[in-house]
């Protein structure tokens, strides 16, 4: 019975840790999915996360309000991919380069913000513990993806979107600029990744610490093409990508199962699991045909 | 010179000049960040023979990224490839006992094998899987990194120090501390590897201009399906650049390892696998051109690392915003040189 109790435990934890970690990732994956579904390529979510980790921290502790925090993350970041769309969009720079470019330019910009701000290029201060800290992300979590899944299968503006990314021509045969589709859906994916940076600093954690979103703008791209561009199955891929990383944690913090197998050893698996996936199961699904 | 081509030496200088003026919002003055970021490797030949490790890393980055891209392949795999090579040099040089040359040789061919084994990964399922190559390519720097860290920390732990790092290799392979460059420049970092960087870009130029195989890499880039219809093989093609791109990511760790630290230490590397894409588009993938932008970089990213003693609110994190808005302002800058050539087509 206490063996029962005991499995039962692990498996709730591993359940709920799951959830909990999975969030910024999910969030993040959903927000990349329409500007990769528009056509433009997005390697720049790691600098959207952190932008809006650094953001929603900061707001936080100066203004006291979490929801100044949730709000300023989503804007800077939408700042961010206003800067992203001005140099893709308008310049025709190509956009995998300027995401690396914007990843660099985040990753150095805000230790000399926080320098300024705080006299500090590591961690934030620490935010105070609120009551409704978990408030928050479930209800970002609940609308982002509500909107973003109505958004993209039930109105006409995701149609456009996904044929601004699929065959532009057919869009300004309509009278629809293709571009400004393009735009709107990267704006939109960076607000929403924004959110996800504001869970990051402060529901994961109480202060934003140096580079603390730890790749997963690149898991969450590797999440959008390993399901093949479909929105249902990024969020799938995403919690899979959260279950490695809450059982890492729960090996870790497991002596028995840390003896056994080495930390860094568990932090591979998601990684080592999708190139096997991608070994074993040829890929039948499409890039969008205009992404670039 | 095609007016085309000054474009990106105008997107450099326009990024130098906008990184500057960013300054000002960090109540710093613009010309006095310029003069330390353009001028403080002139400072001795210590800083200047950094400057030139510096160049020699992002030369081998550099073509690391632009062989691939010829062939329209957008490789960042190098981060991990020369992590895991560095890793693999330091252990064979820790736990081979050999004379200077059986050592030597050991260590070079396993180190260079694993760099192109790990890239070849990426075109292997690229062509048989239909996987893209950036998923594949980020997938393996977390394994590396992961695997690397393992092998480090848990195996040849530097029991004299507390950072995560391999010991030192044998006495007998650090045969690079007396290298006639590293002596010139007063014992940094810069070691012989600076010269054969050089000589294997003017190899590249020189193939790519003489031999057929170059010229199929670069059509395959412009047009894979009219190279299919020649009868070019895709296999050919990509394991060739990509075997490549892991044969200069290896001679990163190899730079490293044997030319400048003589062990592995975790995170020692700046991002060279990312500032390699800025270099190689800076050069526009040209291979003499590489050593030129290479040097840019690198003199930026040495001068911005003195921010700290030399001002009081820019710390060498500035390094990567000038180097984020060059890569910006020189993406972009093709648009501003080629506006009136598309006008008049269009």
């Amino acid at each position: 019975m206490s063996e029962m109790n005991f499995s039962d435990s692990i498996f709730v934890l591993l359940l709920f840790s799951t959830f909990r970690l999975s969030l910024p990732l999910v969030l993040t994956a959903v927000g990349g999915y329409f500007s990769e579904k528009s056509g433009v390529a997005q390697i720049g979510l790691e600098a959207f996360l952190l932008i809006g980790a650094f953001t929603a921290s900061s707001v936080t502790y100066l203004s006291g309000s979490l929801f100044y925090g949730y709000i300023s993350a989503a804007l800077a970041s939408l700042l961010m991919a206003q800067l992203f769309c001005f140099l893709v969009l308008k310049l025709r720079a190509n956009a995998i380069v300027i995401g690396t470019g914007l990843n660099l330019f985040v990753i150095g910009l805000i230790p000399l913000i926080g320098k300024v701000l705080f006299d500090s290029t590591g961690s934030t201060p620490t935010i105070p513990t609120f009551d409704n800290t978990l408030i928050y992300p479930m209800v970002t979590l609940v609308l982002a993806l509500g909107l973003s899944y109505y958004l993209s299968e039930k109105t006409i503006w995701g149609l456009q979107v996904k044929f601004a990314g699929e065959k532009q021509d057919a869009l300004s045969a309509i009278g629809v600029n293709f571009d400004t589709r393009r735009w709107q859906a990267v704006s939109y994916g960076a607000f929403v990744t924004g959110l996800a940076g504001a869970i990051l600093s402060t529901y994961l954690s109480s202060s934003y610490s140096p580079l603390m979103s730890a790749g997963r703008g690149y898991i969450a791209l590797a999440a959008i093409i390993f399901a093949g561009w479909d929105l249902r199955r990024t969020i799938l891929i995403s919690l899979f990508f959260g279950f490695f990383e809450a059982l890492q944690i729960q090996a870790q913090s497991n002596q028995a199962v840390s003896s056994l197998i080495p930390g860094e050893f568990i932090q591979m698996i998601p990684y080592l699991i999708t190139l096997l996936a991608l070994l074993f199961f040829k890929s039948k699904r499409q890039a969008p045909k205009e992404l670039k | 010179m095609k007016r085309e081509n000054l474009a990106p030496w105008f997107g450099f200088l326009f990024g130098l000049f906008l990184a500057c003026s960013l300054a000002l919002f960090f109540k710093e003055s613009p010309v006095h960040v310029l003069k330390i970021v353009t001028t403080s490797f002139l400072n001795s030949k210590y800083d200047f023979g950094l400057t030139l490790f510096y160049t020699t890393c992002l030369i081998f980055a550099g073509l690391s990224f632009a062989i691939p891209m010829k062939a329209g392949l957008f490789h960042i795999g190098s981060e991990g490839q020369l992590t895991i090579s560095a890793t693999i040099a330091a252990i064979i040089g820790v736990s081979f006992n050999a004379n200077t040359f059986t050592g030597l040789a050991a260590i070079f061919i396993i180190t260079i094998l694993t760099g192109m084994l790990s890239a070849l990964i990426i075109a292997l399922l690229k062509f048989y899987r239909k996987a893209h190559e950036v998923v594949v390519a980020i997938m393996l720097n977390f394994v590396f990194a992961a695997l690397s860290t393992w092998v480090t920390v848990n195996h040849f732990q530097n029991t004299a120090s507390q950072n995560p790092e391999t010991g030192l290799i044998l006495d007998a392979y650090q045969i690079f501390k007396n290298d006639p460059i590293k002596n010139y420049f007063e014992q940094s970092p810069v070691s012989s590897f600076f010269v054969l960087a050089i000589i294997f870009c003017i190899l590249l130029r020189w193939l790519e201009s003489k031999t057929l195989f170059f010229q199929v890499i670069k059509s395959y880039g412009a047009n894979p399906a009219a190279n299919k219809r020649f009868g070019f093989s895709e296999l050919k093609i990509l394991t060739s650049v990509m075997l490549m791109a892991g044969f200069f990511s290896a001679f990163i760790g190899l730079t490293e390892v044997l030319g400048n630290s003589f062990q592995y230490k975790i995170g020692f590397s700046p991002s060279y696998g990312f500032l390699g894409i800025a270099v190689a588009l800076l050069a526009r993938q040209n291979f003499i051109g590489l050593i030129g932008s290479s040097f840019l970089i690198a003199l930026l990213h040495k001068g911005a690392s003195d921010l700290d003693l030399e001002t009081q609110f820019l710390t060498r994190d500035f390094s990567r915003v000038l180097q984020a808005l060059i890569i910006f302002s020189v993406a972009a800058s093709y648009y501003v040189f080629t506006y009136r050539k598309r006008k008049e087509s269009n």
